[in-house]
């Protein structure tokens, strides 16, 4: 009986199972009719479903998660049909090309992402190329391409330079420096009054990079704009002779002129020793004037342009970060409408350019309320050449993909008191290295 | 039927085999595979170039340097670990409440993250506001910069990786200890041994077992640091953890990165056995 029973009960699990598996049917148990191919239409608009896209930011104590939501829902409110949903790195220390990189490792590269290191990724593949006529609102499309092609649209221009303690240069007597030659009396002059002329820290490993790329900047690439062009090609070693004089350069004003104790002061401790007075320099680029605005506006400060032993007539330009598309975006026209409406929504563009007193890319003026730095900045810079930073060198001049790690932690060594000149043959050996892990 | 034995026997070891083929085996396979090749981790295309990358890395400052750090870490924590560590458990090895308190305190630093002990230390290691060179300058003296060069970022980091993992090697000797019989120590002292004779001649022998553990454990942990280099020192010096992450992801150097990594586990097994081999010979039985 038991057997019996225990049969029974296995048959009416196994049929239960199967009975989902079989057509749906109508109510009464009919088959349902079939439909006409205007109602299934009309069904299929009625059930279209926004598309999303994933916006990778780069989120820092100013652009924060809030902030960059903004521009996602704004653009959503605009466009119905497109959902934006932003990621930012887990961490404020982790870089943004490491997140991506992570991403694109995982198969989960973002729809569209902020990017400053675009020689990193365009080798793999892995950004869209934007032809010029899709970016026609970009003020000047013919830098940073690679081959010819476009894979960023530069979103801002940062300038790099001193900052400088207004009330002390003032207090000694001290004037903006024409030349390297007066930088270097001025540090003196600042030393001898018991004042430490500039703030250093090495703990992120990137403050001290920001002076050395800006000597390069104002040595090499305003004699020869194509430098990063003539190194990717071999014409020209980071040990020649212009290169090393830079380094040279860097390794004296931080071995001299800098603060004690460089290796455990991070950023912020930087900012702390220039905000309170206790450094009156600070090299530092652009956007230290939204620090300045967050943390202390009241602040005299002053900038000058990193000079070359001929003159202060150049000023070096970041125009590396902005947006770029996957090129493997299921929506990449929805993705160029976000990027479009990103530069070209006035509102949110004067809003984002006024987070760290930016300067637009736009062919269009975007007008936002400027500090006085940044309006004595503007003045200031209006003469001069643009140069691009050195570091940041865009398109086919781009530093090739590892290097510039390798130039953090050189201008780290150097200021550590390691031999300039071992550090830039190491520098030429890690050239070829990445060279050679580019064949494919 | 033993056959059928065989079978059931496989069927019984197949998920644990198959889990530790998935996330055992075929790791360490790929990993062989890319330290052969030039491939960058992201792209869909590489070169295979032999064994090029491990020819390079012998000759690759940056990996020696690491290395060179790594081994500070290493030998400084252990020793820390191992003799400091003896001395504590021996000192704590009693029952009571007061003895309690301080097994506990002593081990409460190896509870708390990597990542919040390094923060936590980096702010009272600074120079200029940190609350050690707070005291120091207080009672008189000098300020300290830890950071001073890269060997002293070397070792101020191992003295913090040491503080945070204290605890947990001397709670391995206190329970060793505890394995060690009072009629041991009665019998000594019938014979007339001395405190030192007696730690000399009746703990450290029988302490053995645990001194292989914890000098393996210690190593191992040393060669495989990472989390408090990355926070405390991220740009300043490295481990080779931390330079073979750096030539992955930052140099997009995946298949070099592997042979680093492959060369590190090769070390920790040959190191490994050799603590083995070596320890076995102390160990006694009684």
């Amino acid at each position: 009986m038991k057997k019996v029973l225990s049969l029974l009960l296995s048959i009416v699990l196994v049929l239960t199972l199967f009975a989902g598996c079989g057509k749906s049917t109508s109510g009464d148990g009919t088959e349902p009719a079939e439909k006409d191919d205007e109602t299934e239409k009309i069904e299929e608009v009625k059930e279209e479903k926004p598309v999303k896209i994933i916006f990778a930011t780069n989120e820092t104590p100013i652009l924060t998660t809030d902030f960059w939501a903004v521009v996602s829902e704004r653009f959503t409110d605009a466009n119905p049909d497109v959902i934006v949903e932003n990621i930012a790195q887990p961490s404020a220390n982790i870089m943004m090309r490491d997140y991506l990189k992570t991403l694109l490792a995982a198969g989960q590269f973002p729809d569209v992402m902020v990017m400053a290191s675009p020689g990193d990724f365009v080798p793999a593949g892995a950004l869209l190329p934007i032809p010029d006529e899709d970016m026609p609102y970009i003020a000047d499309t013919t830098k940073g391409k690679f081959n010819g092609k476009s894979y960023v649209v530069p979103y801002k221009k940062q300038v790099g330079g001193f900052f400088y303690n207004k009330k002390i240069f003032a207090e000694n007597n001290l004037a903006e420096p024409q030349t390297y030659q007066d930088l270097v009396e001025l540090c003196d002059k600042l030393k001898n009054a018991n004042i430490t002329p500039i703030s250093m820290g090495l703990k992120d490993g990137w403050p001290q990079l920001v002076l050395a790329s800006l000597i390069l900047s104002a040595d090499l690439l305003t004699e020869n704009p194509d430098w990063g062009l003539d190194r990717n090609a071999g014409k020209t070693t980071f040990t020649s002779p212009e290169f090393k004089k830079a380094l040279n350069k860097y390794a004296d004003l931080t071995k001299n002129y800098c603060n004690d104790n460089m290796a455990g002061v991070s950023y912020t401790q930087m900012m702390e020793l220039f905000f309170t007075g206790k450094a009156a320099m600070m090299p530092m680029g652009s956007w230290l004037q939204g620090e300045e605005q967050r943390v202390k506006p009241d602040f005299e400060t002053g900038f000058f342009p990193v000079p070359s032993d001929k003159n202060a007539d150049n000023i070096a330009v970041w125009i590396n970060e902005g947006l770029s598309i996957s090129a493997k975006t299921e929506y990449p026209e929805q993705c160029k409408r976000f990027v479009e409406f990103f530069m070209t929504d006035e509102e949110w563009y004067g809003k984002f350019l006024k987070t760290e007193m930016l300067f637009p890319t736009t062919k269009k003026a975007v007008e936002y309320e400027k500090s006085s730095l940044r309006k004595e900045i503007e003045e200031k810079i209006k003469p001069m050449t643009e140069v691009e930073n050195w570091y940041d060198m865009t398109g086919d001049a781009a530093l090739l993909p590892g290097l510039q790690t390798y130039f953090n932690k050189m201008t780290v060594n150097i200021a550590m008191g390691e031999d300039v000149d071992k550090q830039l043959e190491l520098f030429d050996k890690t050239f070829d290295e990445a060279k050679s892990n580019l064949e494919k | 039927m033993k056959k059928k034995l065989e079978l059931e026997n496989l069927t019984f070891i197949m998920p644990g085999f198959l889990i530790y083929l998935v996330f055992m085996f075929v790791p360490i396979a790929l990993c062989l595979f890319y330290s052969l090749t030039n491939w960058d981790g992201i792209s869909s295309s590489y070169k295979i170039i032999g064994l090029r990358n491990f020819s390079r890395i012998f000759s690759d400052v940056s990996f020696l340097e690491s290395v060179k750090v790594t081994i500070i870490v290493t030998l400084t924590t252990s020793i820390i670990y191992n003799t400091l560590g003896i001395a504590t458990a021996a000192l704590l090895n009693y029952a009571g409440r007061a003895y309690n308190f301080c097994k506990s305190a002593v081990f409460l630093p190896a509870i708390l993250s990597p990542v919040v002990v390094s923060f936590i230390w980096a702010y009272m290691t600074q120079t200029d506001g940190g609350i050690i060179n707070h005291i120091i300058t207080a009672v008189g003296m000098g300020p300290i910069d830890f950071f001073a060069s890269k060997d002293a970022i070397a070792f101020t980091v191992s003295g913090v990786i040491a503080w945070a993992a204290f605890g947990f090697f001397t709670t391995v000797y206190i329970a060793a200890l505890k394995t060690i019989p009072n009629e041991l120590y009665e019998s000594a002292k019938i014979d007339g041994a001395g405190i030192f004779k007696q730690f000399r001649n009746v703990t450290l022998p029988l302490l053995t077992p645990g001194i292989t553990v914890n000098t393996i454990l210690s190593v191992t942990w040393g060669l495989k640091q990472y989390d408090f280099i990355k926070v405390m020192a991220p740009n300043t010096v490295q481990t080779v953890t931390v330079n073979a992450i750096e030539r992955a992801f930052d140099y997009n150097m995946m298949g070099y990165s592997s042979s680093i990594v492959l060369v590190l586990f090769v070390s920790i097994v040959v190191i490994s056995l050799i603590q083995i081999f070596i320890m076995k010979k102390f160990e006694v039985e009684y």
